[in-house]
């Protein structure tokens, strides 16, 4: 990726600015300052009970990977949906096209450049991170696994973005097409399950049981998949693992209804990493397809 | 350097090229000329392999340039009407990204760069973000960004527009460097007097295809010959026009002011035959000369399409 003229010049370009130092220091500064007042905390409730509150330094973990997951998953859109329409504002697109830049090239340079940037983010917060080691619980396959997370995400609504990019000509609608596809995929396929077992629930309650026979649990039968394109889902189960033992707040168990032995369910997060991953490639395809200038047109 | 054949193109239901057939010698610079919509911007966004025609065949360097897209873009650079600058680089870095977008790197692309800057009269703003550039400085870098392959064809859509005349003059000059170097350059442009100073050929594109190209010699030479000789006589003016009038190839007289016009349909010969008549003839002519035509009223007699006035075609 280095010897990729675009790469460079992007990154060229961001180390120039003050704004990417800016952005670490505030980004960890509030990292920091958390983590210390929940140090703080903890350390004046031993002395006035003289008991350690151990979950404090998982929330503390909750806390962090969250803020993370939500900064890749809504800042890298803005970074990519605007880049190559904005080659095209700015009249330059059609110049790297006339050169040996190849559209791969080009999107590849824009896409990294965008991951590098926040990946470095996350990285230079990983000391805080890593405070919860020095009480446990929270061991290096799990924060191994949250990386690997974030980085699929970071390509995924990369990747979307990017594409809008190469779809459309002006980034300003570009930038509303990526939020809008990201709310749908995020918001829209939860929306779609909640309603799916409630009404299940409005059925179940309304159902005429035999004697002997148990109410079944609602549930939203093979809506449940759409979840596996939501990172958000994912997310929230691997966190959900890590720090409350499986129950979050938005976790997808509650729409297996009584499904509960289900491989899906047992295997959710690497089916649903893969799944992104796939999705993520496809898209980045898509994007270097729709990047080419000549490629409806027949000779 | 560049053989274009019945070139098509149609947007929607606008034909944009209509079978253009161009040819370009090596070394020439050919001044590419037509009214908006004609098809220029189609003509040059198919060669750099921007666009692919409905048909046609389009031969640069000698190898199909429809075919092989990637392999003959070293062979030709390429300067758009708009520039195409990141304005957040500096113009060394701006040419040397543009150097490793062709796979040079290192020492061999700096040195490139400083060449190129030293020709284009930019090495001293080397180091000036290119925002800071004027609008000349911008089209000369653009130019110099062109090069920095060194290819051997050169196209230019528009090069001069909105510079200033000093800028123009110097951009001119460059040009002109570069096609004494063996540099193939294709030049579009409105401004028609400038191309008429400085262009070994000349092409006129109407509708979609070329109605007139030759080399501006030939083209200077064609129009002439329609032009009217403008004769003047000190004295026995209408004994001069019953002279005249007995010549096969004078088509018309007609009297401007003080000079007697002719339409005369005759090679340099038979205009130095008419000549000797009239003086044999005891008329005291103190002048006799071919009005001479200049490019600008070439490209109005052919494109005035709408009055009729198609005077010329390559035919001709």
């Amino acid at each position: 990726m280095k010897s990729n003229p675009v790469y460079k010049r992007e990154t060229t370009v961001r180390s120039r600015s003050l704004r990417m130092p800016l952005i670490i220091f505030a980004f960890n500064g509030i990292l920091a300052l958390t983590a210390l007042l929940n140090m703080y905390q903890t350390v004046a409730q031993v002395r006035t009970t003289s008991m350690i509150q151990y979950s404090t330094f998982l929330d503390l973990y909750a806390f962090v990977a969250t803020l993370e997951f939500l900064l890749l998953m809504f800042i890298m859109p803005a970074l990519t949906s605007g880049s190559i329409s904005g080659e095209r504002e700015r009249q330059t697109l059609e110049l790297l096209f006339t050169t040996k830049m190849s559209p791969n090239d080009i999107i590849m340079g824009k896409l990294f450049s965008a991951v590098e940037q926040l990946l470095i983010l996350v990285a230079s917060s990983l000391p805080i991170v890593l405070l919860t080691f020095v009480y446990g619980s929270v061991d290096f396959r799990d924060l191994g696994l949250l990386l690997i997370c974030f980085t699929i995400v970071a390509f995924y609504a990369g990747g979307i973005g990017i594409l809008f990019s190469s779809l459309l000509r002006r980034s300003t609608f570009s930038n509303v097409c990526t939020y809008g596809v990201l709310l749908f995929i995020v918001v829209g396929t939860y929306m779609l399950n909640i309603f799916l077992l409630n009404m299940d629930q409005i059925y179940i309650s309304n159902m005429v049981l035999q004697p002997g026979m148990e109410r079944p649990m609602a549930d939203t039968g093979m809506a449940v998949w759409a979840l596996l394109f939501n990172p958000v889902a994912t997310f929230a189960e691997i966190l959900g693992n890590q720090v409350s033992g499986g129950a979050s707040i938005i976790s997808i168990r509650s729409f297996f209804g009584s499904n509960t032995g289900s491989v899906l369910l047992k295997y959710w997060i690497p089916i649903s990493l893969a799944v992104q991953s796939v999705v993520s490639f496809v898209i980045i395809r898509c994007a270097v397809y729709c990047l080419n200038p000549v490629k409806n047109e027949k000779k | 350097m560049l053989k274009i054949h019945g070139l098509k193109k149609k947007f929607g239901n606008f034909q944009a090229l209509n079978g253009l057939d161009m040819e370009i010698e090596e070394g020439a610079l050919y001044g590419f000329v037509g009214p908006n919509g004609a098809g220029k911007t189609t003509a040059i966004r198919i060669v750099t392999g921007l666009l692919l025609p409905d048909e046609g065949t389009v031969e640069l360097a000698g190898r199909d340039a429809l075919k092989y897209r990637e392999e003959v873009k070293t062979e030709f650079g390429y300067v758009p009407d708009e520039f195409g600058m990141y304005d957040n680089l500096k113009v060394w870095e701006y040419m040397e990204f543009f150097a490793s977008c062709y796979g040079m790197s290192g020492l061999v692309a700096r040195k490139r760069c400083t060449e190129l800057l030293e020709q284009v009269r930019l090495d001293d703003r080397a180091d000036a973000f290119v925002d800071s550039l004027s609008r000349g400085m911008k089209q000369r870098l653009c130019l110099a960004r062109a090069l920095i392959h060194d290819p051997k064809f050169l196209v230019l859509d528009e090069p001069t527009s909105g510079m200033d005349p000093r800028n123009r003059m110097e951009f001119k000059e460059v040009l002109k460097e570069l096609c004494a170097e063996g540099k193939t350059i294709l030049v579009s442009s409105h401004i028609l007097s400038e191309l008429s100073q400085m262009c070994t050929d000349i092409g006129i594109i109407d509708a979609g295809k070329i109605v007139l190209s030759g080399s501006m010699w030939e083209i200077l030479q064609k129009v002439n010959d329609s032009n009217p000789l403008l004769i003047k006589v000190y004295d026995r003016r209408e004994e001069a026009i019953r002279l005249l009038r007995q010549d096969p190839a004078v088509k018309t007289i007609s009297i401007r002011e003080e000079d007697i016009m002719v339409q005369f349909h005759g090679d340099y010969e038979a205009e130095a035959y008419l000549l000797k008549r009239l003086v044999d003839g005891g008329i005291p002519v103190s002048g006799f000369i071919r009005e001479q035509g200049d490019l600008e009223s070439i490209f109005m007699q052919i494109t005035n399409r709408e009055k009729g006035k198609v005077v010329l075609t390559s035919e001709e």
